[in-house]
């Protein structure tokens, strides 16, 4: 709003001209060229806020042109729907001439009321912007390569009065004025008033009030009226708007400096003043009235321009029905997805079917009440019309399955008999106690949304066919907005001030864990920022850093393809929205997951699963080396073994439940059937989290206290949870049961339950109903309690018992063919842990992991049979370091190899890698294993001397010895390489390929370990609670889950080698004492005490850390202190012992003080006190 | 002869928010004309906190005291609505 004191006064002012204002005036403006938020890094206002604004002045339309492109536009119309305005809707676009010469930039405008023929226009003249080969353009004027639309394209859409241009001061007959050149100016006019059809053209006069002799001054729009009026053009004025209200010019300036990475200070051309804000009418009325009094224009000048500037905005005012289809479904046409009858038959025909084929097994019983429950879904879905809807989900499973990729429904579908019959989802309903109306019904008239997860690694090829399948002009990409954070705000604000790079990775690394429009307080808050708050207590400049920061918080920043959106609709399609091209090639719709419903944009989730590639290539791998095939959805979901290891809590690696939180509900939850795991995976969210629920489950579960269902009539509806209310499911029922409302508006009412101002109602509903339907005041009470609290939270069954499918099936991998699944896992790295956990689980589990390996090493990860019988899983060649994928793919190609000579002929690597596999082992078979030799293999190959070549995969090569030399005698042991001496395997590991296989990488440290008393993360398990303990290790994970009470709890899983890892928590008074090291530190000693949890888990509560590095010197110094001073050997049980009994008071800051001398002081001071 | 007066002065506004006149030195300035506004940008960066506005207004306009010739005026706005007679063009 015009909150500024000066704008105040102008509106004032206006309001009591409006008796005075002539009739065409009045007192209202319409704005024709605006940017939104979406035009990233150039507009600041979000569109619901430039739409409530205008109407709040008083304006009737309101048009959004956005740059490059409709971002904005779908929630403009809604915005000005709900405002009650008319919207418009155009694009800022670039523009070039036959010979690819740049024309400046032009506001299109979309006619409206022409049944949707502007806005067709519009769509097609950005994606055609967005078409063009940008590299051509370049060539001839280097300074444009963004989107720009030819204006012979620009003028065939504009034919049958679709489409007005605007040419204003960006344009190139806008440019030519601003450099005073009128008659260049007026030939330009002319070429675009030949080029375009009649009537198309339009002059835009832009007046920011700037001084005389700048950009936006008063001149220039003077000179442009003149020029409409000598030409017989119309002239609208606009105030090309970049922001709502005067104070967000700041933030336009930020803007400015992220799109020119410059700082303010340095940028040639900053915005001239801050004067292209959203004015109301009587300040656009007195820019007016300066631009005509500062020329010599003809009589009723200032009037014509205002009314022309209304005229227009009628014509461009779209009907958000009849020209933008708002709300009108539209599902690709029958033949597209293989129906030549009606669809409603076909999908009755398949879904029986289905049934038949699915449910036989399981009895007669329960194919009748799988018919019963498809008859119910298709009265809904024949009643809303979404028979093809269906038929094109499952097309699009069917083309999935074909090419033999996994696929796996998650979300509400799975809910669904029709969706389990078509075979989209793969989770039986009925028995799961899911229900349809929580996905669609009558009630819920939104386009139902289904969800596909598929294996990742294929998810761009499925893509693509998708596309061949249904025909480029029915698919596209959706696209998504990614809006400031923390630290992208902190990096933008501090680019815009010039703050020198290195002081801004400082702050950003500290960004996180709270909003960036909580920057101040969480300065204020939170101990690990008090150095970073006392700093900008000193600096203004950090000072204003931390408010810009916050202004930039969730702007929308830039524009990427959604991970796994992709539209579907009729040959429509590019009518309706505005396409451009994604990173990988396919087209992708300007408009984001908010506007596909409004839009009738069928869009399905192909969501790219790593865990689904883990477990294809754990059963090709397992396939490869027996022959046997597994079906993964055909295996049993009672298998003890499974649930054995999922109860044992060494579930690291197992989809959804290795994180440390879940590893310890797992713990104490103790599954036993399938539909724990689907009640474990549900309690494991934020909301139940927060309300104390999966306490009050275990409590139930494990007798000790007995399930309070309240009434026998809710027993049957909470008994798989103990009393406790988790899913959806279940409070839908619960309303249903209460009130006879049925499911479908059951669903409405639980939505609603998280919106306070809707309880009341609900509540006084519910009331009325539930005593006429026998329930007493005492169960209304107790059971609206628990409603109301429930609020928005918990979790749909169905996404729960989707989430658990994988997460048996993984298991079930883990229990049974180890070696496959960790191989699955190291090549797509699916989970939180990296891969060196991995490796340490594969080696607990009794599967080595082999070295890096040219004759067997592969391109993905590989299982082997192993002499004894068992199995390890080989390192991939793409882990070494450096190495090109054209170099690995020849190896791969060529294996195995007879000699090394045979090696180099046929792989020809370059130098770097030749010699990195020398390093790390992978040519040791060439000198028959024997470590020792390595020296002189290096060695050798360093010593070779060629010219560099060009070669060709299958360049023929000679049969040449190329024998590693031995030597021996006197010279044996002479040659040593300084890369590799001193250092151990692991070491060369670390180095080649980021992981040590052969042996722990905190190995080195065990004696170190022994020494200070560490307890080893293998042994936590024994020790009862209370124990006082030291852990060590490396950070593998940090944790700060949301917890009841709001206080900050940080879990960090330390691995040191001996298990997966110890989960240490610090709670808020540990992080005061601790600092930013509670973060900062990845080599730590954590003193603390445990804390049992459940019949299998054991966490502990950490009470201090240190620096493991520190700690280490300090011992060493220690030790040579001790020497020198030749007193007895140092007694490693006494220093243990002692560090362990004495409080070690050392504050953070002197711990993680630079200079060693000062903690060693402390240490010392520590023990002999 | 310009000279910078830089002085508090009460200005009327018309009904179509222009100034219409000032009152310097208990003489009321009656303003001649169109004036016009000029927002001219600051280097707020360089200041301590966020501005409300990143811009100085400006407004250039003729005035005459009575019957006497007329002058031409700079008046500036604050961000707080209150007005200085900044310049005295002659």
């Amino acid at each position: 709003m015009t909150s500024t004191p000066g704008s105040a006064t102008t509106g004032s002012a206006t309001t009591g001209s409006a008796t005075t204002g002539s009739a065409t005036a009045g007192t209202t403006f319409a704005h024709l060229h605006v940017a939104s938020a979406y035009s990233t890094h150039y507009g600041v206002t979000l569109p619901e806020a430039l739409a409530e604004q205008a109407a709040a002045q008083g304006a009737s339309f309101l048009a959004i042109t956005d740059r490059d492109g409709l971002y904005g536009a779908v929630k403009h119309v809604r915005a000005c729907v709900s405002a009650g305005i008319s919207p418009g809707l155009g694009a800022d676009l670039a523009v070039h001439d036959e010979e690819f010469r740049a024309l400046g930039r032009v506001v299109v405008l979309a006619h409206g009321h022409t049944d949707g023929r502007g806005y067709a226009a519009l769509c097609r003249a950005v994606s055609a912007a967005h078409s063009g080969s940008a590299g051509q353009r370049s060539a001839l004027t280097p300074a444009s390569t963004g989107p720009s639309i030819s204006r012979a394209r620009l003028a065939d859409l504009a034919g049958l009065a679709s489409l007005t241009v605007l040419l204003g001061p960006d344009s190139d007959v806008g440019l030519a004025v601003g450099r005073r050149d009128n008659t260049d100016a007026a030939t330009r006019l002319t070429h675009w008033q030949r080029a375009l059809p009649e009537g198309a053209v339009v002059l835009e006069i832009v007046c920011h009030l700037a001084e005389s002799g700048t950009v936006g001054s008063v001149t220039p729009a003077t000179r442009m009226l003149a020029l409409a009026e000598n030409a017989g053009l119309p002239a609208v004025l606009s105030n090309a708007v970049r922001y709502g209200t005067p104070d967000e010019a700041v933030t336009a300036d930020l803007a400015d400096a992220a799109r020119f990475l410059l700082p303010l200070a340095e940028i040639d051309t900053p915005q001239t003043n801050g004067q292209a804000w959203l004015k109301p009418a009587g300040a656009m009325r007195q820019v007016a009235r300066m631009v005509v009094d500062a020329g010599l224009h003809e009589g009723g000048a200032l009037e014509r321009l205002l009314r022309d500037t209304e005229r227009l905005a009628d014509r461009c005012s779209l009907d958000p029905v009849s020209d933008i289809g708002l709300g009108r479904p539209r599902m690709p046409e029958a033949r597209i997805i293989g129906v030549t009858g009606d669809p409603v038959t076909e999908l009755w025909r398949r879904a029986r079917s289905g049934i038949a084929d699915l449910y036989s097994a399981s009895g007669s019983r329960a194919v009748e009440a799988a018919h019963a429950q498809l008859a119910h879904e298709m009265k809904t879905v024949e009643h809303l019309g979404f028979a093809s809807y269906f038929l094109t989900v499952s097309r699009v499973a069917d083309i999935i399955r074909g090419m033999g990729i996994r696929i796996q429904a998650r979300g509400s579908g799975v809910g669904s008999v029709l969706n389990y019959a078509l075979r989209t989802s793969s989770v039986e309903p009925i028995a799961n106690g899911l229900l349809w109306e929580r996905f669609l019904s009558p009630e819920r008239q939104t386009l139902p949304d289904i969800d596909i997860d598929v294996e990742s690694a294929r998810r761009h090829d499925i893509y693509r066919e998708v596309f061949r399948a249904f025909g480029s002009d029915r698919v596209s990409l959706m696209s998504m907005t990614n809006a400031y954070r923390g630290r992208g705000a902190v990096r933008d604000a501090g680019l815009a001030l010039g703050l020198p790079d290195e002081q801004i990775n400082v702050i950003a690394k500290q960004m996180w864990r709270f909003n960036a429009r909580d920057f101040r307080r969480a300065l204020e808050e939170k101990p690990e920022l008090e150095a970073l708050a006392a700093e900008v207590r000193e600096s203004q400049q950090l000072d204003l850093l931390v408010d810009l920061t916050a202004r930039l918080d969730r702007l929308p920043r830039h524009i990427s393809v959604h991970p796994c959106g992709v539209i579907l609709s009729d040959a429509s399609l590019l009518d309706r929205t505005p396409v451009q091209a994604s990173g990988m090639g396919l087209p992708m719709s300007q408009y984001d997951k908010h506007d596909m419903d409004p839009m009738g944009l069928i869009k399905l989730d192909i969501l790219g699963v790593r865990m689904q590639s883990a477990m294809a290539h754990a059963t090709r791998e397992h396939h490869r080396l027996t022959g046997e095939s597994i079906d993964l959805d055909r295996v049993p979901l009672d298998d003890a073994k499974t649930f054995e290891l999922i109860r044992s809590t060494r579930t690291l690696g197992i989809f959804q439940i290795e994180s440390p939180g879940q590893m310890e509900l797992v713990g104490k939850l103790q599954p036993e059937v399938f539909n724990d795991l689907t009640v474990e995976i549900s309690l494991f969210r934020p909301g139940p989290m927060k309300n104390n629920m999966p306490l009050k489950y275990l409590q139930a579960r494990h007798g000790e206290v007995s399930p309070d269902y309240i009434h026998p009539r809710f027993e049957p509806i909470l008994r798989e949870t103990n009393g406790v209310v988790i899913f959806h499911e279940q409070v839908m029922r619960l309303f249903d049961e209460l009130t006879g409302c049925g499911l479908g508006k059951a669903d409405v009412f639980r939505r609603h339950l998280g919106k306070p101002e809707q309880l009341a109602q609900i509540g006084e509903y519910l009331r009325e109903k539930a005593l006429a339907r026998g329930f007493s005041e005492k169960v209304i009470d107790q059971i609206w309690t628990v409603l109301a609290g429930f609020g928005s939270f918990g979790f749909a069954k169905a996404h729960g018992a989707a989430f658990a499918l994988p997460t048996y099936q993984s298991a079930w991998l883990k229990t049974h063919h180890p070696a496959a699944f960790l191989a699955g896992l190291l090549t797509h790295d699916p989970g939180m842990w990296p891969k060196d956990l991995i490796v340490a689980e594969a080696r607990v589990l009794g599967v080595p992991v082999l070295p890096l390996d040219v004759q067997s090493s592969a391109l993905d990860y590989r299982v082997e049979d192993l002499a004894d019988g068992s199995q390890g899983i080989r390192l991939a060649l793409p882990e070494l370091v450096g190495s090109t994928e054209t170099e690995r793919a020849r190896i791969a190609r060529h294996q195995p190899f007879s000699s090394l000579q045979d090696f180099r002929d046929r792989v020809h690597p370059r130098r770097r890698t030749f010699e990195a596999l020398a390093r790390v082992g992978a040519l040791d078979t060439f000198i028959g294993y024997d470590r020792a030799r390595r020296h002189e293999l290096l060695a050798h190959i360093q010593s070779l001397r060629g010219t560099a070549v060009v070669i060709r995969a299958d360049q023929l090569a000679f049969e040449v010895e190329l024998p590693v030399p031995r030597y021996s005698g006197d010279r044996a042991g002479a040659i040593t390489s300084l890369e590799l001496r001193g250092r151990t395997q692991t070491d060369l590991e670390l180095q080649g390929l980021n992981l040590a296989v052969s042996t722990h990488q905190m190995t080195r440290f065990h004696s170190l370990f022994k020494e200070l008393g560490v307890t080893p993360a293998s042994e936590l398990g024994n020790l009862p609670g209370g124990t006082e303990v030291l852990l060590a290790g490396v950070r593998r994970a940090t944790n700060t889950p949301p917890m009841r009470g709001g206080r900050r709890v940080v879990f960090i899983s330390l691995d040191d080698g001996t298990g997966p890892v110890s989960n240490v928590v610090f709670f808020h008074d540990a992080q005061e004492r601790v600092g930013g090291q509670v973060f900062q530190t990845n080599y730590m000693l954590v003193r603390g005490r445990t804390r049992r949890s459940g019949a299998r888990g054991v966490s502990v509560t950490g009470e201090n850390l240190w620096n493991l590095f520190d700690v280490a010197r300090q011992v060493k110094e220690r030790h040579s202190l001790e020497r020198a001073a030749a007193e007895e050997a140092a007694n490693a049980g006494a220093y243990a012992a002692e560090l362990n009994a004495q409080p070690l008071i050392l504050t953070p800051a002197q711990l993680s003080s630079s200079s060693p001398g000062g903690t060693l002081h402390h240490l010392n001071a520590a023990q002999s006190a | 002869m310009p000279h910078i007066i830089d002085a508090p002065v009460d200005v009327e506004l018309s009904a179509d928010g222009d100034p219409r006149a000032f009152i310097w030195n208990r003489f009321e300035h009656t303003v001649i004309g169109q004036p016009q506004a000029v927002f001219k940008r600051t280097r707020w960066w360089e200041n301590e906190g966020i501005p409300t506005r990143i811009d100085t207004e400006l407004w250039r306009l003729d005035a005459s005291r009575g019957g006497e010739e007329q002058h031409r005026y700079d008046l500036r706005r604050g961000t707080d609505g209150s007005w200085t007679l900044a310049m005295d063009w002659g």
